[in-house]
């Protein structure tokens, strides 16, 4: 499998792609999904867009094994996706950042992040609880590389805060931080920059590229901002009412007839917005943090 | 899977120099202070304090064994549940059938093995593990609040199982629990007869060290859990099953282990209850008794150890002192005399601690207590802004649904 | 046979007060996300506030005003605590109710104390026959009232404006909310109505074959969470069905005791728990409750 254009550098060698196929979700009576295919390629950041109610979301759980397809298949791999539950889909490297914020708010941001080493650590019960020395020295090790990726999306400075007492932009942060504490190959990030400040998003923006380029995984992006998709993604999966109406790079999907008349009906706008153009890549590269070493 | 999966090299963030995020910030020396003036008190009270104070003591310790326990599932996990009680039972009981005498009390006819105490109370502790064993299944599968009744189901058929056992259990009349000892140490009035300092210890001082230890060890083993990666999980399938999952955490099978945890801590209790009282019956393990250790949590606070510690201290000791002061504590009067019993003056006041506690503190006595130290510290510190810490916070109120019939649209 | 339809019917009469019990339950559990942990105690409140009053005003008085108060103390449950704690989390619910049990049956306990209320049904104790098949006359008739009940509940919850609002907030409460739907008058009018179930069940359930109100009323309360739960706490249809379920169950078992008795002596007691579990470890939901639509 080629990586396709604009994929990382240096994708993960042992990263395959993600094929969704004839994927259909019921609900009782109501079809969330019909038949919806498409290829994540390696290394690629892949948007799934499309107007509210369109199946994104319900897209996303299907992916990470929170809903069941009625029909069709989800593999990455050997893996099927849609036989799995999702610790097990998390156990290989699948990892999520949740658009409604799933952190707990009581714990600090350095326990949440410690959530998403939970597959790469064993200390069980006992273990922890007798606080026998291979558990401490685990606790430990994995702290240190959740302080890195925390000081990577600027919250190393709050690791010890309870979560609920942040602000929103950072409580986003932290959601993809933690998904990043689990060492993805493939990230599913559901609307990152919802509720941001267009500098926030643009900072966003920024971090989502260079997780790309520094780890060379598969990135997933739901989201509506329309600048951010357009600048950001390597190709375009395009729902609406739970069908796939279009599938490419940004370009042809702009200008497909059938997205622009869903678009309108929406009320959305499919054009670039202005916060997006600031966050296109390449604005500036100086000021990426904390990637280069 | 292996813990060297961390691949350093391959991070975005290489070589920054952080202290390891395990390590909690920097405390205050006050806090180890009190903690070892505390346990000086503690260990040094036998030498001060009457009978009366001692075997309350070793009630309450029992107590925030059992209540630890229930917090673990209830406060950290979020799973409602009323089967305390029933555990209690299978540890006090298999202690007295594994420790106690074959014999006949009256009409019954009492089976029991006779092995050393010691092993009657790990026989405790196991036997009510594999009660919650079995039981986890249904306790895995079951969303918080379908267990809350479900266990109701243990308490009645546990206690029915209980009564009808006569020859292990002694049914309704129950049968007296063997004394405690310890490689030949008795934890009775005598044999050896000790005296420390001039003050005999007898079997109040002698127990009240076994509680301390056993609650001290208790509540260690607790605390660890929680600051680790059993207990993160936990905490955070509470706050959200699907984020926890999505997390790669595996819901069922830490549901189903911490119903076993916490029905090992019942168990232990349960043993600790029968030294406690002397005897047991199939009777004195009630749906109240359940209903208690639940108070105990709640006006302790969900989730937290200590406050576990603190309500059991509260809800034990509160009847307890009740009726020895019945004639200067006002409305409560001793037996015959009118009045409320001690007893029903107790549950009064629970009732309305739990009422009040839900309504205005939800994070019960821990969190009024840290919000007291909090005032002597930063005042104006960070505080969390949840509406109880037995479930979610406020960021997490939205969380991608348990109840998915919003989630399931984009 | 003559014994199984006995008991059988015995069963049905039963079922049918638990389902009102159940039926209570699970409307405050749609309309306020509550698990009410205080109606075994509301029902006993119910059955002692009918055996006190139907002695200075009759019994069919006593009996309303009963009812009555049942249903107030419910409302007032709902008014000052519940109403105050809207989207708090289903087990700070749950427990905030077993608060209020603690109090309401530590107070009626004290003022029953040893003795046996009696509830001087009209009625009396006689019993009713077709042929050798028996039911007492106050179980034939709590079945017909508990039928109309069910089947008046039926209709105005299909059909009246309560029961589509209800509905409406149960699916999605925010949207209800938007739609203009008053979500603390729907929870208020769910307490009402299932405090007045669980009186009328107790106005039954406190008559023969039963001596009258004591203690003991609230554990056979209890008996009637099973029927929810295995009906599915969100159904109202399965509170009927698991009522019926649990109420013949648990006449079967007791009708049987001697041909069971190595399943120890009142074992019809514990068997509304043992088809709960065993229902439960097949669907976790429930018989007719909304299944998870998520896998973890």
């Amino acid at each position: 499998m080629t990586a396709a254009p604009g994929a990382a550098e240096r994708t993960r060698p042992d990263l395959p792609p993600v094929e969704v196929e004839h994927v259909s979700v019921r609900f009782g009576a109501i079809t969330a999904l019909s038949d919806v295919s498409f290829t994540v390629e390696p290394g690629t950041i892949h948007a799934i867009i499309g107007p509210n109610g369109a199946g994104k979301s319900t897209m996303f759980n299907v992916l990470s094994g929170v809903y069941k397809a009625a029909e069709g298949q989800v593999r990455f791999g050997d893996a099927r996706l849609d036989q799995m539950r999702p610790f097990q889909i998390a156990g290989i490297g699948v990892a999520r950042a949740f658009q409604n914020i799933a952190l707990s708010g009581t714990q600090s941001v350095a326990e949440n992040l410690m959530l998403g080493r939970h597959h790469l650590t064993k200390a069980g019960f006992i273990a922890a609880g007798l606080r026998l020395p291979r558990a401490t020295r685990e606790g430990k090790r994995h702290g240190e590389r959740v302080a890195e990726i925390a000081e990577f999306l600027e919250l190393g400075d709050k690791l010890h805060t309870p979560v609920g007492v942040l602000s929103y932009g950072d409580q986003k942060r932290v959601e993809v931080a933690r998904a990043l504490c689990t060492e993805p190959r493939l990230l599913l990030l559901d609307e990152p920059v919802a509720g941001m400040n267009a500098e926030e998003t643009s900072r966003m923006a920024e971090a989502i590229l260079e997780i790309r380029s520094a780890l060379g995984i598969s990135v997933v992006l739901v989201e509506h901002d329309m600048g951010m998709v357009m600048s950001l993604a390597d190709r375009v999966t395009v729902l609406d009412f739970g069908r796939r109406i279009a599938d490419g790079t940004p370009a042809e999907v702009q200008a497909d007839p059938e997205v622009i008349r869903a678009y309108l009906g929406s009320g959305d706008d499919i054009s670039p917005s202005e916060t997006a153009d600031a966050a296109a890549p390449g604005d500036h590269p100086s000021e990426t943090p904390g990637m280069h070493s | 899977m292996s813990e060297t999966t961390a691949p350093p090299a391959q991070g975005p963030a290489r070589n920054v120099d952080r202290p390891a995020v395990a390590a909690a910030p920097r405390r205050s020396w006050l806090r180890p202070l009190l903690l070892v003036v505390a346990l000086v008190v503690m260990l040094a009270l036998p030498l001060y304090v009457e009978e009366f104070w001692l075997r309350t003591g070793f009630a309450v310790f029992g107590a925030i064994v059992g209540a630890i326990g229930l917090n673990l599932l209830v406060g950290t996990t979020g799973q409602l549940s009323l089967a305390h009680a029933f555990f209690l039972a299978v540890g006090a009981i298999s202690y007295v059938f594994v420790s106690g005498e074959s014999g006949g009390i009256g009409l019954a006819d009492l089976s029991g093995l006779g092995w050393p105490p010691l092993i009657g109370m790990i026989a405790g502790v196991l036997l009510a593990g594999l009660a919650g064993l079995i039981f986890s299944p249904i306790a895995a599968r079951l969303r918080g609040i379908y267990l809350g009744v479900a266990s109701l189901g243990l308490v009645f058929i546990g206690q029915h199982v209980l009564n009808s056992w006569t020859s292990v259990t002694g049914g309704f009349n129950g049968r007296s629990a063997p004394e405690f000892s310890l490689f030949g140490f008795t934890f009775g009035n005598t044999d050896p007869d000790l005296f420390v300092l001039g003050v005999p210890f007898r079997e109040a001082e002698r127990l009240w060290y076994l509680g301390l230890v056993l609650a001290l060890a208790a509540y260690l083993f607790a605390r660890n859990l929680l600051r680790s990666r059993p207990g993160r999980a936990l905490q955070t399938l509470r706050d959200s099953e699907v984020a926890a999952s999505v997390m790669g955490v595996n819901v069922q099978g830490y549901k189903a282990r911490v119903f076993l945890v916490s029905s090992m801590y019942a168990g232990l209790a349960g043993v600790m209850y029968a030294l406690s009282i002397g005897s047991v019956a199939p009777e004195s393990f009630g749906l109240e008794v359940s209903i208690l250790y639940l108070a105990m949590i709640v006006l302790g606070g969900l989730g937290s150890v200590g406050g576990a510690a603190l309500g059991a201290l509260f809800v034990t000791a509160l009847p307890l002192i009740f009726q020895r002061y019945a004639d200067v504590v006002p409305l409560v009067g001793g037996p015959g005399e009118g009045g409320l019993a001690a007893g029903e003056a107790a549950r009064y006041l629970f009732g309305l601690a739990i009422i009040l506690v839900v309504l205005f503190q939800p994070s019960g006595l821990a969190g009024l207590a840290a919000r007291f130290r909090r005032k002597g510290r930063d005042p104006g510190g960070v505080r969390p802004t949840g509406h109880s810490s037995a479930a979610t916070s406020s960021s997490t109120s939205n969380v991608p649904s348990d109840r998915p019939a919003q989630g399931s649209t984009t | 046979m003559t014994q199984f339809l006995s008991l059988l019917l015995n069963g049905i009469s039963l079922g049918a007060i638990y389902a009102l019990i159940a039926l209570g339950f699970v409307i405050i559990f749609k309309a306020s996300e509550v698990v009410s942990f205080t109606h075994g105690s509301l029902l006993l409140l119910g059955a002692y506030s009918i055996a006190r009053l139907s002695e200075p005003l009759g019994f069919f008085l006593g009996a309303v005003v009963g009812v009555a108060i049942t249903a107030l103390a419910a409302l007032a449950i709902e008014r000052l605590i519940i109403n105050r704690l809207r989207g708090a989390p289903v087990i700070s619910l749950a427990i905030v109710t077993i608060g209020v049990d603690i109090i309401l049956l530590t107070e009626l306990i004290r003022r029953i104390g040893s003795d046996i209320l009696n509830v001087p049904h009209p009625w009396g104790g006689g019993s009713f026959r077709i042929g050798d098949v028996g039911i007492s006359q106050n179980r034939l008739i709590a079945t017909i009232v508990a039928g109309v009940l069910i089947a008046l509940f039926f209709a105005a919850f299909k059909y009246s404006s309560w029961g589509v609002s209800m509905r409406a907030s149960a699916e999605d409460g925010e949207t209800a909310a938007l739609m203009g739907i008053r979500l603390g008058r729907v929870s208020a009018l769910a307490w009402v109505v299932a405090g007045a179930l669980a009186g009328v069940a107790a106005l039954f359930l406190v008559g023969s074959p039963t001596p009258g109100v004591s203690p003991t009323v609230y554990t056979v309360a209890l008996r009637a969470f099973p029927a929810a739960i295995l009906g599915g706490l969100d159904s109202t249809g399965g509170a009927l069905v698991g009522g019926l379920l649990i109420g013949m169950a648990e006449s079967f078992a007791a009708g049987y005791q001697d041909q069971l008795l190595f399943l120890g002596r009142g074992f019809g007691d514990v068997v509304p728990y043992i088809v709960m579990i065993a229902v439960l470890l097949v669907r976790p939901s429930g018989l007719f409750g909304t299944k998870e639509l998520t896998r973890v």
